[in-house]
């Protein structure tokens, strides 16, 4: 390196020496082995010299915005037009967060309020996240519970609300209703007060509407499709045909004709991603198989939508519980958790999850760290002290020995 | 799914397996190049929470082009040259995300240096302030070689390109830096170290 370089190198060294004081590599390292050797099982698994295209969007991306330079100003107004809204949680008005666990106290309801002018009152002991927003609506997971909502029509248009609780949906175009999910029993009780929504479930042939003043009150615990068995979506074609219309009545649109599932079969995740969400993501969720839930939920990762990728997962779990893919998913739901929300908690939920249904499973051991990792964020140092001397008793030399070891020698 | 069989073999071994899709090579493949691939991907983007995520795709990249890898040895820079293309894809990206997330909340990037800090990560944000607002080919040249440290003809290499068109890459990069560096306080303690720029500064 010439000498006049070497100056330039000092300044390239000091930011080297702030960049390693940022965050440790090994964290990085160990999150995206997991991932990659994912990849290369999956690949393996479908049995090709399958290429995948993660970024096969840069081009698209591109022209897209070619175009959308080319009408500026055009674009630039749709924009203003599309602001999505946001949300306060809590008397405190806090700003809630896209897909954040929002749960009331046993005591008292948990108001939610909208910039439009929408709320909800989350009853107490309950618990749902918002998914998503959009200029006239939101997308909402009841996980377990009850909510009063009253939602605002927006001034000369139609508001766009989803509700998701379970397997059920509900389309709300500017009403007011009660909804109650119990997730145990697969139940949903509905009273609309005011205006209309609509019901669909798996185990409804046709969506249904309620009316104000109706009452729905309805379990699709007994009416769910079975669990497929794993050998059978482990070898050979998926169980869905790419020319069923109705999808076995399980209500996905065939307009698309199954290219998510050709797209993701194929290992290109990202368009797969784009074309299962161009087919309501929520649908195609309802009837992709336990291997392309996986999948989709490692594209909506590895492209920035936790969100999506969190509702795959549990959709798996719902749909699919006590099989193999559901554990994987449960261990998914940790890694989201702890690498996307630094929920630390949540993530210690997932990872004893995973470890709990599978206790000599393939992620033993990274569960096992992940876990002690999850624990010590968390604050529960005596937690993660045991969970270091179970890693170190199993795997003296695994990638989170010397974790472990930094762990018990404090 | 995710404990492959351990891979056993020299170089020439491994790629040959890799070739094979034997999943124990990949991660064999994996743990030996990962340090290298992440120090590339952090010295280009600075601090990331999207560091593991492009990690990832920097190796599935390389596992899709193994067959087009003919000399072994050359595998760390040919690794740099993916690293490199990954992390230009993502600072595009990047920059969309910021001027989309006036519209889209849940796609901001988030950002560690933001938080309050030191001086040195003050300094760090406004480095890495700077080489945002280079040319892509530039900035890319100047991590190389300055932050990473790479030899000019690595550099070369990682960049894709001559080494006569790195060097001009560099003269321009160190310009430009120069010019920003100036009006930028927080860079000045670093800057007072003798350094180069520092000199011309003067002069």
């Amino acid at each position: 390196m010439e000498p006049a370089e070497g100056k330039l190198g000092q300044l390239g060294e000091r930011v080297r020496e702030a960049l390693a004081a940022e965050r440790t590599p090994s964290p990085d390292i160990r999150a995206a082995r997991a991932g990659f050797l994912q990849q290369v099982a999956v690949r393996n698994f479908q049995g090709g010299d399958r290429r995948w295209s993660l970024r096969g969007a840069a081009r698209r991306w591109r022209m897209l915005l070619l175009l959308s330079a080319a009408a500026s100003g055009a674009v630039g107004l749709w924009f203003w037009q599309q602001l999505p809204i946001s949300f306060q949680v809590g008397a405190a008005a806090t700003t809630g967060r896209m897909g954040d666990l929002i749960e009331a106290t046993a005591n008292e309801p948990t108001p939610l309020r909208f910039s439009e002018g929408s709320s909800l009152l989350l009853q107490h002991g309950s618990r749902m996240r918002v998914l998503s927003s959009e200029p006239k609506g939101a997308r909402v997971l009841l996980e377990n519970g009850a909510v009063d909502v009253a939602i605002t029509h927006p001034p000369g248009s139609q508001a766009h609300w989803r509700f998701e609780a379970g397997p059920f949906r509900v389309l709300v175009t500017g009403t007011k209703f009660k909804m109650e999910f119990h997730s145990q029993d697969l139940s949903l009780k509905l009273a609309t007060e005011e205006g209309q929504v609509l019901v669909s479930a798996p185990c409804l042939a046709v969506p249904k509407p309620v009316s104000a003043g109706e009452r729905l009150d309805l379990s699709c615990l007994a009416k769910v499709a079975p669990v497929p068995q794993l050998a059978s979506l482990s070898t050979g074609p998926s169980p869905l045909r790419k020319d069923q219309t109705a999808d076995s009545g399980r209500g996905v649109p065939a307009q698309n004709g199954g290219s998510w599932r050709e797209l993701l079969g194929a290992g290109h995740l990202a368009a797969g991603l784009r074309a299962a969400e161009r087919a309501n993501f929520r649908q195609v969720c309802q009837v992709a198989n336990p291997r392309e839930l996986l999948a989709l939920a490692d594209a909506a990762r590895l492209f920035g939508r936790a969100a999506r990728a969190v509702t795959a997962l549990r959709v798996l779990r719902l749909r699919f519980p006590g099989s193999t893919d559901a554990s994987t998913a449960a261990f998914s739901l940790g890694r989201l958790a702890y690498e996307r929300q630094h929920d630390f908690g949540e993530a210690v939920h997932w990872f004893a999850t995973y470890l709990r249904e599978q206790p000599s499973g393939p992620l033993m051991g990274d569960s096992v760290g992940r876990l002690m990792e999850a624990r010590l964020r968390s604050g529960d140092e005596i937690g993660a002290r045991k969970d270091a001397a179970q890693y170190l008793r199993r795997f003296p030399e695994g990638p989170y020995a010397s974790e472990a070891r930094g762990i018990l020698s404090n | 799914m995710l404990t492959p069989l351990t891979f056993v073999g020299d170089d020439a071994a491994l790629m040959q397996a890799l070739r094979a899709g034997h999943p124990g090579a990949a991660a064999a493949f994996y743990d030996q190049h990962a340090a290298h691939v992440h120090r590339t991907l952090r010295s280009a983007l600075g601090p990331d929470e999207d560091i593991p995520d492009l990690l990832q795709e920097v190796f599935i990249r390389a596992l899709n082009q193994i067959g087009k890898l003919r000399d072994f040895e050359r595998v760390r820079s040919w690794l740099s040259t993916i690293a490199i293309f990954v992390a230009r894809g993502h600072i595009r990206l990047r920059a969309r995300r910021g001027w989309l997330s006036v519209f889209s909340p849940e796609r901001t990037r988030p950002n560690h240096l933001d938080q309050p800090s030191s001086e040195a990560r003050q300094a760090l944000r406004e480095v890495y302030a700077v080489l945002d607002e280079m040319p892509l080919d530039e900035r890319m040249a100047f991590v190389l070689r300055f932050v990473d440290g790479m030899t000019l003809p690595d550099t070369a290499e990682a960049c894709d390109t001559s080494l006569a068109t790195v060097k001009r890459r560099l003269a321009r990069a160190e310009t430009r830096f120069l010019e920003a560096a100036r009006r930028r306080p927080a860079l000045e303690q670093w800057l007072k170290d003798g350094t180069r720029w520092n000199q011309q500064k003067e002069s």
